[in-house]
């Protein structure tokens, strides 16, 4: 309205101005152009001439001062309505943004752009902040913004929204380094609630030249921020339901995952077959699709942890549904230096000793972003394995840790999220429960076992006492007749000639006797041995007295005896019996070298598996054994001599297994045979039996 | 000639010892139990007796208890069918403990040693 009355003014006055200091006129008619509210100026009428206005041209001029105003009115408010035609527009434009697009980022692009677009600003800001971490939410901005602008405006808002107060208007920047010329702010309330902030910035000209904000501009502003604050807040929800609903979506395929597992867990109790499946899972693409796993077991006994397998991630076989690529059994390629490494890798559970240590005695999860700035990480072992990122789950059970899980992405860099450290820790739930039941049945096995070794150990003394009983009635039964028998006829033996016929028939007798005797010595012996004395002895000084009680023999039979006696630890068993084996032994050696040879007997101390052992090395050199009776040695009432009862060899093997001590047997045909006696040293056989004991318990 | 009590309830293995010994020299009085064995010895000066273990009426153990009570001298050689007893009985006041045989060398050679002494 005033640049109007200003344009029409100035093309007049000059003129009338210039003539002002020699006035040349000598009428002049002032009239009023108004209307019946508003005076929208003066029109002045000159006359050089002196004249007088009558009233018809009076009228006249009063008709067009009237017209002169109306069209006067006309033309602003034609002005006015096309600024609010504009406005509208403006508006309208804003409208159809909030409402084109659900998607946050685009909708804020053309809201900025649209409100930069309606005020002739360079550009706009948009900030939401967060109430809870007074950190910007949501951050859009549109046209050339120089950082430290946007900092400016930001930490404005940040101050205006956490102190509460509504936000300023401000038409001039207290700094000016920031490249703006000018600004306008309105607050954006959600629900009531002061949440941010719409910006414009640099009000520009037509011809480019920069313009203060006016309260028009202001009043736009505002009403802007009104219609979008609620679409924003639209956008923001949705956005953060899509979120719940991907984090919903990618659960449920978690869970189905986990589930499959657990199926998979459930068809077995086999400890190898477990440790599979759970390999599978953690590392099959369509499982937790982990690059490396490897799963350590704590050996309470040894206060260490040591892994047990581990695995690097295949792609899954592609026909294969997940249930079953989990039984697939997993095959450990030893080709792999670090896999090699993996077999011997074996932890002290101490505090300092990295991070797998700390898993077991803290009983909690690690996720280790950067193992390398790790100060608590193994670096030794981090070198080893090449761990940059990775995750160490305890596995738990009755509040113990049985052992530990840990996995990485080593190859992929596949970085690995809080979500996924949960997911590992329901799985590891799992797993330590399949663990568990795998491990109660096999303690329940191996007690099984145990009961039914001692059930054949006591029905096999029950066997060995029955028959003890009878053998000792037999004895005196059997022996009376038999020592008559035998005595008389080597009476009769003397009394007749040598030439006499009789001779023969009465040596059958006599040796009959003898064989007979020999057989009720040897059952007599066999039952003797339950009178188990056990103590602390010297095997070689055991070798020796039973050496000594067939020297005659030997030599008799013209074999020579080579020793080689090493100095052994005591072994702890019953002398007699094991006097026995030896004796055995050795009548068989002899038996087996009818025609002569020698008798080797070599001792020596040996470690085994589960303890240290004294050994005893018996060889002949009287054939070997034919292949075909090799399996029948050990059998009671096997054998192969015409005065043997067969039992020899399997009172030596009883009684030493009696002793938790083994016999073997080295046949090299047309050699000979060595037997090698193995028996526990008396320390380990302590051991032996007291862990009889607690698995009995 | 030196007088030997053989005590055994088996009438077979009275023969044969009696027999064997008298070839050997000796004389050879017999019992058929425990009991009679002791009348034997009290009744007869005696230089060695050659007792069963198991016997009617009276064990040859006890018949050795009351023996050695009386003549600790007179040596005493149990003989029995039971090779297990030699543990318990083999050095327990008998001079001697053997197993049956029908091989009577070993018996005939422990009679003549302990008849020397």
């Amino acid at each position: 309205m005033s640049w109007k009355k200003k344009n029409s003014a100035c093309s007049l006055i000059p003129a009338v101005r210039g003539q002002y200091h020699r006035p040349n006129f000598q009428t002049l008619a002032s009239f009023a152009v108004a209307d019946d509210n508003f005076l929208y100026g003066v029109l002045l009428l000159v006359d050089k001439k002196r004249r007088k206005l009558d009233t018809a041209t009076l009228k006249l001029i009063k008709l067009a001062c009237l017209m002169l105003a109306g069209t006067i009115r006309q033309a602003l408010r034609h002005d006015e309505t096309k600024k609010r035609i504009a406005e509208l527009s403006g508006l309208y434009e804003i409208g159809m943004a909030t409402s084109a697009t659900m998607e946050l980022d685009a909708l804020l692009e053309r809201i900025l752009s649209t409100a930069a677009k309606v005020i002739n600003a360079r550009g706009a800001i948009l900030r939401i902040i967060d109430e809870q971490t007074g950190m910007p939410r949501v951050a859009s901005e549109y046209g050339e913004v120089s950082e430290t602008s946007a900092c400016l405006l930001t930490s404005n808002l940040e101050t205006a929204v956490v102190s509460g107060e509504l936000p300023f208007v401000a038409t001039t920047l207290p700094d000016h380094q920031g490249h703006l010329h000018s600004y306008l702010g309105v607050p954006l309330n959600f629900k009531g609630h002061l949440k941010g902030m719409l910006c414009v910035f640099d009000k520009m000209s037509e011809t480019l030249e920069f313009q203060e904000f006016d309260a028009e501009n202001r009043q736009l502003l505002f009403t802007m921020a009104g219609m979008i604050s609620s679409s924003i807040e639209n956008a923001l929800t949705f956005r953060e339901l899509e979120t719940l609903a991907e984090k919903n979506e990618r659960m449920v395929r978690v869970l189905t995952v986990l589930q499959e597992i657990s199926w998979a867990l459930m068809t077995t109790v086999r400890m190898e077959k477990i440790l599979d499946i759970i390999l599978n899972a953690l590392t099959l693409e369509s499982g937790l699709a982990y690059d490396r796993a490897v799963v350590l077991l704590v050996n309470e006994d040894r206060h260490v942890l040591k892994a047990v397998k581990g695995v690097f991630r295949k792609p899954s076989p592609p026909t294969l549904p997940l249930r079953e690529a989990l039984m697939v059994p997993v095959e450990v390629r030893t080709e792999s230096e670090i896999e090699k490494l993996l077999s011997q890798l074996q932890i002290t559970l101490q505090e300092d000793k990295g991070i797998l240590a700390r898993t077991v005695l803290q009983k909690k999860t690690f996720h280790i972003a950067q193992a390398e700035q790790d100060a608590r990480v193994n670096q030794e072992l981090r070198r080893a394995y090449d761990l940059q990122e990775f995750v160490s789950v305890p596995l738990i059970v009755k509040d113990q840790v049985t052992g530990v899980i840990v996995v990485d992405n080593q190859q992929s860099k596949r970085a690995i999220r809080d979500e996924d450290v949960q997911i590992l820790n329901m799985f590891a739930n799992q797993a330590v429960l399949a663990i568990e039941n795998s491990r109660l049945y096999s303690t329940i096995e191996a007690n099984n076992r145990e009961l039914s070794l001692i059930r054949e150990r006591m029905l096999e003394s029950d066997r060995l006492a029955a028959l003890s009983g009878l053998a000792q009635g037999m004895a005196h039964e059997i022996r009376n007749p038999l020592t008559s028998i035998g005595g008389f006829a080597r009476r009769i033996s003397k009394k007749v000639g040598k030439n006499s016929p009789l001779r023969h028939d009465v040596e059958v007798i006599t040796q009959e006797v003898e064989r007979l005797e020999k057989l009720l010595r040897e059952v007599l012996d066999f039952s003797g041995v339950n009178l188990g004395y056990y103590e602390e002895h010297d095997l070689n000084q055991i070798i020796e007295d039973a050496l000594t009680l067939i020297k005659r023999d030997l030599v008799a039979s013209n074999i020579k005896v080579a020793k080689d006696f090493a100095l052994l630890p005591n072994v702890h068993c019953d002398d007699r019996q094991i006097k026995q084996v030896f004796y055995n032994l050795f009548q068989n050696a002899r038996q087996a070298m009818d025609k002569g040879g020698t008798l080797t007997i070599r001792t020596y101390p040996m470690e085994k598996s589960d303890g240290l052992y004294a050994a005893a090395a018996v060889s002949d050199t009287g054939g070997g054994i034919p292949l075909e009776l090799l399996h029948n040695i050990f059998n009671p009432f096997f054998t192969t001599k015409e005065f043997g009862t067969g039992l020899g060899l399997s009172i030596a093997e009883r009684i030493v297994s009696r002793h938790y001590g083994q016999i073997e047997i080295i046949n090299e045909l047309g050699k000979g045979v060595t037997f090698i006696v193995t028996l526990p040293i008396a320390k380990y056989c302590l051991i032996k039996s007291t862990e009889d004991q607690e698995a009995q318990t | 000639m030196k007088k030997i009590l053989v005590a055994d309830d088996e009438m077979s293995i009275r023969l044969l010892y009696s027999e064997e010994l008298k070839d050997e020299g000796y004389e050879v009085l017999t019992a058929a139990d425990g009991r009679e064995a002791l009348d034997i010895v009290e009744k007869n000066p005696l230089d060695l007796v050659i007792l069963d273990i198991k016997m009617p009426e009276m064990s040859g153990i006890e018949v050795l208890r009351q023996i050695k009570e009386k003549n600790p001298n007179l040596p005493v050689l149990l003989s029995s069918a039971y090779s297990e007893y030699k543990q318990d009985f083999g050095t327990w006041a008998s001079e001697e403990y053997l197993v049956k045989s029908s091989d009577l060398e070993d018996l005939k050679a422990a009679v003549k040693r302990h008849l020397q002494d």
